[in-house]
């Protein structure tokens, strides 16, 4: 699916502590604050989770980063398209 | 020492002295350390998990301090549910504990398993399942830190009963948690008060993050060093105290037209531990056209979520507005212009209760409230539930604290009231505790009477029984063209002999020159009492903005649709 004419597509890149309902936090927090997830890869190293996603909705995404920034277990966030190879490149 | 004892020697160590639970099966490690004669924590049983979660947010919002519930697993916790969204909408300071099936069993769709972690996730500020015993010593630590600091909220903890039977040794002290300083304010003090100097009429907006941050006297301070004129929301009610001279009210849909006014015409707005909720600003677009918005909160989340904020700082509320409150004692505002046209919106537009001169009239609701507000004590705590006789609390009640009016704000949770209400009597034991409910909503946890019987709680009940979920009826009376549907009450229960099952006496008034002794009676009784009052079903809530509507267009009684006779009148049999 792609993100409709309206919709800003924008990426993240988010690292978490790997307890079990890290990701459902996180994909919960994007749904309910209006963003779809248009793609999403996920990696456990040494340091917990880091998780590179592919956003589209129509709202501000800063408030969306602040709403995840809020999740106990969000170690990292940022928006580093550069680093994003293999991650299709925002619009 | 087994997982369950940890959990109780760690609520001691935090001082926390009252719980209210129900037990089961998962959970039943848990009570049976309960059962140890050196235990330090009083066990409340309520009837329902349901009042449990919301007594201990009633405890948490009259007390500031961390209110616990307990629940097992399955239908305990999914009882649990509605009173931690309560909490969690209005970030109440909350510990969820819940037994869970043991972990070998998880995910096997055992007896009473719910997957908790993931159908409370929307509803928390953090949560736990717990995987190893020996993790759970810190668990609780961090659990009781999280639900306290910054923007507070409920965590809930679920605990595989295998968990709570673990030994897990003895506990060692815990490492002190440093919590991560928020930004240094003074630069953006500095220009707040700027702003502030260079406004013509600067207006100040309160909500339920002064009490919540424990800034409740520095916020006295800086209104009174800044003499702004105010408004409050819902939760803010309390916050500038009896004595403030510059306050209108509370603002919003059911908010006077002086508040709605003063903020329609401000051109400055300082909003204080407030997040600019739907209720409070009506039609977003034209709320404050005029003003420049300082928005002060601990949660950056809230900055520009639904107004732009052309200054935001994000600290400790405490310090900022003693910080601003210093620089106005050296140097006052001149708004005097502008605090006089507030007082005089205040005089013409504010809550007035008209006081009915026939004594066998039948009682009004904001009458009612006048002359319980005059004759309770001012430290009397108010727990109401949701509908008309809420709002005529929220505008009629004055109170002298934000803690003494507890009244559920995000969520609206009819049957909050009662259970409320035992949360703070338990917190307060010797204060006068008041729950004002409806006859629709004291439904919804009446069963708590067993629980005020048993402890033989003081509690006062005033049930405002319109014989109809009033605040409905008003609004298909007013927006549905008069529909009546699935609101008819007339068929209530004989509320006098339901509390009389509980050995809770009772009194029942319906003329208005029955009010003054009917409260003085109640309130003077040593112990719990029910005071039955009849009002006028047709009766509404005034004034109000209609759904979608800007806070500017509010309608009051003269623009009542004339015919107040119901369409499809229904009755309830
Ligand atoms: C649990 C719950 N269900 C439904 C509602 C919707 N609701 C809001 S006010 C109200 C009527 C309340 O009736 P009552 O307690 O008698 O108060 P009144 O408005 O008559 O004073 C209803 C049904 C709600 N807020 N909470
Ligand atoms: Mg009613």
């Amino acid at each position: 699916m792609t993100a409709s004419a309206d919709h800003t597509t924008h990426t993240l890149s988010c690292r978490m502590q790997p307890e079990p309902a890290a990701l459902e936090r996180l994909c919960q927090v994007a749904r309910i604050r209006g963003f779809r997830i248009e793609e999403m890869q996920v990696r456990t190293d040494a340091d917990g989770l880091a998780i590179d996603m592919v956003l589209s909705g129509q709202r501000s995404i800063d408030m969306l980063r602040r709403q995840i920034e809020k999740l106990h277990t969000v170690c990292s966030l940022r928006s580093p398209e550069q680093a994003l190879t293999g991650i299709r490149q925002s619009a | 020492m087994n997982a369950a004892q940890h959990i109780l020697d760690a609520l001691q160590r935090h001082q926390i002295d009252t719980v209210f639970g129900y037990p089961g099966g998962c959970i039943m490690p848990l009570y049976d350390a309960l059962v140890a004669e050196d235990v330090g924590v009083e066990h409340v049983l309520c009837r329902h998990e349901q009042a449990c979660a919301l007594a201990a947010d009633g405890y948490a919002r009259a007390s500031g301090r961390t209110g616990v519930c307990i629940a097992t697993s399955g239908p305990g916790a999914t009882n649990l549910i509605t009173g931690v969204a309560n909490a969690h909408r209005d970030s109440i300071p909350m510990l969820v504990i819940t037994g869970q099936v043991p972990s070998s069993l998880i995910g096997t769709d055992a007896f009473q398993e719910t997957d908790v972690l993931g159908m409370t996730l929307g509803i928390v500020k953090h949560s736990y399942l717990v995987t190893e015993a020996s993790d759970l010593p810190a668990i609780m630590e961090e659990a009781l830190q999280l639900a306290e600091s910054g923007r507070p909220g409920p965590v809930w903890i679920d605990i595989p009963k295998d968990i709570l039977l673990t030994d897990i040794g003895e506990p060692t002290a815990p490492a002190p948690t440093t919590a991560t300083p928020l930004p240094d304010p003074t630069a953006e003090i500095d220009e707040a008060l700027a702003m502030l100097r260079e406004a013509n009429m600067p207006l100040l907006y309160s909500g339920g993050g002064v009490s919540l941050a424990h800034a409740e006297s520095a916020f006295r301070r800086f209104a009174k060093a800044s003499r702004l004129p105010n408004v409050v929301t819902l939760k803010g009610i309390g916050n500038p105290g009896y004595d403030n001279a510059d306050q209108m009210g509370m603002l919003g849909l059911h908010g006077s037209k002086a508040a709605n006014m003063a903020v329609d015409t401000c051109d400055l707005l300082m909003v204080v531990g407030a997040r600019l909720d739907d209720r409070a600003t009506g039609a977003v677009s034209t709320f404050a056209p005029n003003a420049k918005v300082i928005h002060i909160d601990t949660d950056a989340a809230e900055f520009g979520k639904l107004r732009a904020a052309d200054l935001a700082i994000r600290g400790e509320l405490g310090a900022i507005l003693n910080g601003m409150a210093d620089a106005l004692v050296r140097q006052p505002l001149t708004i005097e212009n502008w605090r006089q046209q507030c007082a005089t919106w205040r005089k013409t537009q504010g809550f007035q209760a008209a006081i009915n001169e026939d004594p066998h009239a039948p009682i009004s609701g904001p009458e009612f409230m006048r002359q319980l507000t005059d004759i309770a004590p001012r430290d009397a705590i108010v727990a109401c539930d949701v509908g008309q006789h809420q709002m005529w609390v929220a505008q009629y009640c004055r109170f002298d604290h934000p803690r003494n009016h507890l009244s559920s704000g995000g969520l609206g949770t009819m049957g909050f009231g009662l259970p409320a209400a035992i949360g703070a009597q338990f917190a307060f034991p010797d204060r006068p505790v008041i729950n004002v409910t409806g006859d629709g909503s004291f439904m919804m946890n009446a069963q708590e009477l067993a629980t005020i019987r048993r402890h033989r709680l003081p509690i006062k009940l005033i049930i405002m029984d319109n014989q109809c979920l009033g605040m409905v009826r008003q609004q298909q009376e007013l927006f549905y063209e008069n529909r009546e549907s699935q609101i008819n009450l007339d068929d209530n229960p004989d509320f006098l002999a339901l509390a009389r099952a509980f050995d809770i006496p009772t009194l029942a008034i319906q003329r208005t020159d029955q009010v003054r002794r009917g409260i003085q009676t109640i309130l003077a009784y040593d112990g719990p009492m029910l005071l039955h009052v009849s009002i006028d079903r047709s009766e509404n809530v005034w004034p109000i903005v209609k759904p979608g509507a800007s806070n500017r267009d509010m309608l009051d009684e003269s623009q009542r649709p004339t015919s107040t006779t119901a369409k499809n009148k229904e009755s309830a049999a």
